[in-house]
């Protein structure tokens, strides 16, 4: 198991965002978390991360078989995508994707001219080469997502977290980015876990999807088995199956 | 349909909120004037009742030695209060805007308390804890500490005066623009120092910038409060404000109002300092609302 998380809860004040929720994401996997606003898929995403914690010490949060729960997120080398790039405006592309490397303790920091020359890589693999002398203000909205991307990617993480990575971009570049990435994972094979609310894109690019409700999972399983076979009424009708019928 | 929705041109508009000219001219001409009598004309008078003597006249008393003790005592509170109110500031914007925890709203209006109380009261607080006979007076006899009547009284009163001015200057900006960026960073594994210089403080920078001038000017003119726990001491507790009223009631015109005339340039320079700041934050603002998509701003 590359992610695992264990009955994990959190209340938000009297919000439940989250209610024992349980999850496995496999080696290399694609996982998509579908859920309409408010169902906790962010909220799980962000508990995976280190950005939130489980309200209580039952809620455990595992990497490759190792327990992460007491970890911060500087500590997690967890890549993260938020839905908003989140770059930071006063420094260029480059200094953006270099960030995480010269974040480092001094004695696992690499060299400057070997930063640099990753950087330029993550560019190039991210299509933006050319471009790490420019502000974020000075780029596309596909751009600058994609540069969140190789930004996260510059700390070599062990799993890839992406907050509704294609929510803010126009429809076309959103089909675009959505089916780059799916060969980007089928190149790379990092573990993965998306959260999005559309399930077209879920079902599209996704290895399996998790449907979440009310803080809790109705549903694990892959495209087919998913719309095959809805296992609760809500799933029936999130996904609009009940049309069909 | 369409024919009613593109009946209102700009030129319609216009016509619909424009005022009549003398309500505009009327306006303009009270506005202007009311600033020429209130607020320039004192300023001019000031410099002209600072130089009656010529240049001469006008430095001779910066020369005596219980000036230069009250622009170095002014300088020395200033030197102490602004960056300990500009590390209180950040702390207390970073706390009130980051967490929601219980008592956050008290503790938003504590931040603004010392702005709608009287310096004076402030200055009395003072008294009352260290005082001798405050709280804390005995105390401090004993162990033959003064704060009161001495120069930690006066910067005590001054951080207190100034504190709201740098809270209040950041903590609209930290609201604005959330906390993701900070977020990223940690995740790319900046510990919290790196964060908070790499990060955030380039963020709130210019409004920092700007509630730091404003403390500043106030730590230098403050009156008040700082006249309650001064004891007027020459030579040990007197500020410049506090130099003014002094010669000015041994009717040392001329000396009153050459110092006056210096607090009076240090106002000029805050307002320009004021006025750069400003539309550096204005500008700050801008970006950051062009940083975030329109559909995330709705």
């Amino acid at each position: 198991m590359s992610i695992a998380v264990r009955s994990v809860s959190k209340n938000f004040g009297r919000f439940a965002a989250l209610h024992d929720v349980s999850l496995e994401v496999a080696e290399g996997e694609l996982l998509a978390l579908l859920g309409p606003s408010g169902s906790g898929k962010t909220t799980l995403l962000r508990v995976m991360a280190g950005l939130e914690f489980p309200d209580d010490a039952r809620g455990r949060v595992f990497f490759h078989g190792r327990d992460v729960t007491d970890q911060p997120a500087y500590q997690r080398r967890a890549g993260f995508v938020f839905q908003h790039y989140a770059l930071f405006p006063n420094m260029t592309v480059a200094q953006n994707v270099a960030f995480g490397l010269d974040a480092r303790p001094r004695r696992h920091r690499p060299p400057k001219a070997e930063i640099r020359a990753r950087v330029e890589h993550l560019l190039g693999v991210v299509q933006l080469e050319g471009l790490g002398a420019r502000f974020p203000a000075q780029l596309s909205g596909g751009q600058r997502q994609r540069v969140a991307l190789a930004r996260a990617l510059a700390i070599e993480p062990s799993v890839l977290l992406l907050d509704e990575p294609f929510g803010a971009l126009d429809a076309k570049v959103r089909k675009e980015l959505r089916q780059w990435i799916r060969r980007f994972h089928d190149r790379t094979r990092i573990t993965s876990v998306f959260v999005t609310h559309d399930q077209e894109e879920a079902f599209e690019i996704a290895d399996r999807v998790v449907i979440l409700d009310k803080g809790g999972i109705q549903q694990i399983g892959t495209a087919r088995e998913v719309r095959g076979g809805p296992s609760t009424p809500f799933v029936t009708e999130f996904l609009g199956l009940g049309e069909n019928i | 349909m369409s024919a009613i929705a593109q009946f209102s041109p700009s030129r319609a508009r216009v016509h619909a909120t424009a005022d009549p000219a003398w309500v505009r001219w009327g306006v303009t001409f009270l506005g202007v004037g009311f600033a020429a009598a209130f607020l320039a004309l004192p300023l001019g008078v000031v410099f002209q009742e600072a130089f009656r003597h010529g240049a001469g006249g006008f430095l001779a008393p910066l020369r005596d030695t219980s000036t230069r003790s009250a622009i170095g005592l002014t300088l020395l509170v200033a030197a102490i209060v602004v960056p300990v109110n500009t590390i209180g500031g950040l702390a207390a914007a970073w706390a009130t805007c980051r967490f929601r925890f219980p008592g956050r709203r008290l503790l938003l209006a504590l931040i603004e308390m010392p702005l709608w109380v009287s310096p004076v009261v402030g200055g009395l607080l003072f008294m009352l804890l260290f005082g001798r006979q405050g709280w804390f007076g005995a105390w401090l006899i004993a162990h033959d500490v003064s704060i009161v009547f001495a120069a930690p009284g006066v910067v005590l009163a001054t951080l207190f005066v100034t504190f709201p001015f740098v809270a209040r200057c950041v903590i609209p900006q930290m609201q604005a623009q959330g906390f993701a960026e900070e977020e990223a960073a940690m995740t790319l594994g900046a510990s919290a120092w790196r964060v908070f210089w790499k990060v955030t403080l380039p963020k709130v920078k210019w409004g920092m910038t700007y509630g730091i001038i404003l403390c500043n000017a106030r730590s230098m003119g403050e009156f008040g409060a700082v006249s309650v726990v001064s004891g007027y001491i020459r030579g040990q507790t007197i500020t410049m404000p506090l130099h003014v009223e002094i010669r000015y009631n041994e009717y040392q015109t001329t000396a009153a109002f050459a110092v006056a005339s210096l607090l009076c340039l240090l106002a000029l320079a805050t307002l320009l300092g004021k006025t750069w700041s400003e539309r550096r934050l204005a500008r700050a603002f801008r970006a950051g609302a062009e940083a975030i998509p329109a559909e995330a701003r709705s």
